[in-house]
């Protein structure tokens, strides 16, 4: 019987090749139209406040700057400040929460542990706002700001399953193997904790791309000419009866960005899902 | 299978208390929400701590900050001396914590307000607002989750999924302008400035910005009620009670809904910390004289007691609610373990 074998597409798949278009189109976007585009993103190019025409897709802002030239030169910094948010705090979290799963020392980890609750009953935006207050405006400190609250959901996440792994056959196996502590640490251990943290890591990076947005929306971030989501729709707010595109096309761009992750770790969720259940 | 002792057909309503708790499970019970309480309260202390520590670990020098870059060094000594921040960092914690059980937060730098007072004053509205976001978004999620449960489609769920995660991605701010421009330009329906503090009256400025705070809540709260709506459908009861015949109302209550909150409660318990940060943005937007807006003012002119305070209060707020959360989840659904 030749039965011609159907190809069976994995649950998600569709989602995982949409999300990440959508991201790399944006990213190549980015690169490519600050170099090869007709106008530049500080350039004063037109009227003010003009709207969306052949020329100028997205129409132009109060001071008559190409809004399809800003929205596409702040891709880097809003993707770049979010994903460094991420990335940092998914390290730091991981790694001290694994260690805190595994140590012995119940006083200690008790006391860290509840460290760890305080920073996170701080409402998450609230936190940030309070410590770019101390640290002053700006990228770097959004980014370290990011950095120092949300380690600790990381690290609570890791925590809880590292105490699991540590339990795990291959940890066991890997012991009496007599490896090296940090072998196990590094080889064993870190890799199966970090599957978890990176999964949240994901659904992370779509409020922390919001929430770079949102601190320039509201005055703590980038310093004026330079081109940024938030802040583009903070100028656009006041005057968004008179110009509705100076604020739309830079959120649409904020929803581009964060709707590519969602599809993308959505896609990513139902295969794990289906590879997990059946 | 085993046979079990307690009627599966019954819903859990249908049983007595003492039958649902017997004294030993009572005593335990007793003994984890001790532990749940004990457990906050240290949780409340490191709050108060980092709120505190914000403020001392900060580069720069705050009172020189306050009185501007001419003030003479005995002008600035002698404020550091009457806030008492020439005393050790552990006195100054001490004088801290005392004050707060006499209702003292310390004064504003610049404007002398009591911190209290600030707060006392402006957090009624961003209470407010958050009560109705979060009261907008259990009415919303309700009906989607049960429709979405009851459908039984893999398609619809599957919609109901990506439409979810898709609508988690959309910023609030953004969302809040589209509404300002279709309510406030198109048809006026949102005042365009001002605020009445009166509870009716105030409706006309709150209802939108409530609306657009709670689209942050629906993704989320509609997901979990509808899987746990999803498991709840899978326990025999629900058959027992297709087959008896039960009311449809008494159905979808007692047989569906309740038994699927536990986890609902809790997780709307949790997301107090959410929507304060998405109210902040509201008051923003909407210019209303909530306690978020006395945040971001207090943020750009660097008055670090007012700053210190609120986000003390916030973090205090969320400590409260997680508590009462898990308290009544465990008094919705007696199977859920307190972590």
């Amino acid at each position: 019987m030749s039965k011609k074998v159907r190809k069976v597409r994995p649950v998600g798949t569709l989602g995982i090749y949409i999300g990440s278009g959508m991201m790399a189109a944006m990213l190549l976007a980015g690169l490519l139209i600050p170099l090869f585009g007709k106008y530049d993103a500080n350039e004063i190019s037109a009227d003010q406040i003009m709207p969306p025409s052949r020329d100028h897709l997205f129409g132009t802002d109060m001071l008559g700057r190409d809004i399809f030239a800003r929205v596409f030169d702040a891709v880097f910094i809003d993707i770049g400040t979010a994903f460094a948010g991420v990335l940092i705090p998914l390290a730091v979290g991981t790694i001290i929460g694994t260690l805190l799963g595994i140590s012995r020392n119940r006083k200690f980890n008790s006391f860290i542990g509840s460290l760890i609750d305080g920073i996170n009953a701080f409402p998450f935006l609230i936190f940030v706002i309070a410590l770019v207050a101390f640290l002053g405006a700006g990228l770097g400190s959004i980014i370290l700001a990011l950095s120092l609250v949300n380690w600790a959901r990381y690290a609570r996440i890791a925590r809880t399953r590292a105490v699991v792994v540590n339990q795990q056959g291959y940890v066991e196996a890997a012991r009496t193997l007599g490896y090296k502590p940090t072998r196990i640490l590094f080889r064993h251990i870190i890799p199966n904790v970090s599957s978890e943290t990176r999964a949240y890591a994901l659904s992370d990076f779509i409020i922390v791309i919001i929430a770079v947005a949102a601190l320039s929306f509201l005055g703590l971030g980038v310093n004026p000419p330079q081109a940024e989501w938030g802040a583009m729709i903070k100028d656009g707010a006041n005057i968004i009866t008179l110009a509705w595109w100076s604020a739309v096309f830079p959120g649409l761009a904020i929803c581009w960005a964060g709707i590519s992750v969602a599809v993308f770790s959505e896609g990513l969720s139902a295969r794990i899902g289906e590879g997990n259940q059946r | 299978m085993a046979s079990s002792t307690i009627d599966p057909g019954a819903p859990a309503d249908e049983i007595s208390a003492e039958q649902r708790v017997p004294d030993k499970n009572r005593i335990a019970l007793r003994r984890t929400l001790l532990g749940r309480f004990i457990r906050s309260l240290v949780v409340a202390f490191w709050v108060m701590f980092i709120a505190f520590s914000l403020l001392r670990f900060s580069p720069g020098d705050p009172i020189r900050l306050a009185l501007g870059t001419d003030a003479t060094e005995e002008a600035v000594a002698e404020m550091k001396q009457r806030y008492g921040l020439d005393q050790s960092f552990f006195v100054q914690f001490y004088d801290y914590f005392t004050g707060f059980f006499s209702g003292d937060l310390g004064t504003s730098f610049f404007s002398q307000r009591e911190v209290t007072e600030v707060i006392a004053m402006h957090l009624p509205v961003t209470l407010m607002i958050i009560l109705l976001s979060m009261g907008a978004a259990i009415l919303i999620s309700i009906p989607i989750a049960l429709s979405v449960a009851l459908s039984r489609r893999a398609s619809i769920t599957y919609f109901f999924r990506t439409s979810t995660s898709i609508s988690l991605a959309i910023p609030g701010f953004f969302l809040a302008l589209l509404g300002l421009l279709l309510f406030g330009t198109v048809v006026t329906w949102v005042p365009a400035a001002g605020y009445e503090g009166n509870f009716p009256s105030n409706l006309k400025y709150l209802w939108l910005p409530a609306l657009v705070n709670c689209f942050s809540l629906v993704p989320i709260l509609s997901r979990v009620l509808h899987s746990s709506l999803m498991d709840t459908l899978d326990e025999e009861f629900v058959e027992t009670g297709v087959i008896r015949g039960v009311g449809k109302l008494k159905f979808y209550w007692s047989y569906m809904l309740r038994p699927s909150l536990a986890p609902t409660v809790v997780l709307v318990s949790y997301m107090v910390g959410i929507m304060i940060g998405g109210t902040v943005v509201m008051e923003m937007i909407f210019s209303l004289p909530g306690i978020g807006r006395e945040l971001i003012e207090a943020v750009s002119t660097r008055d670090y007691a007012i700053v210190q305070g609120i986000v003390m209060i916030f973090g205090f707020i969320v400590v409260f609610t997680s508590f009462i959360g898990d308290l009544l989840g465990y008094l919705l659904d007696r199977r859920v373990t307190l972590s």
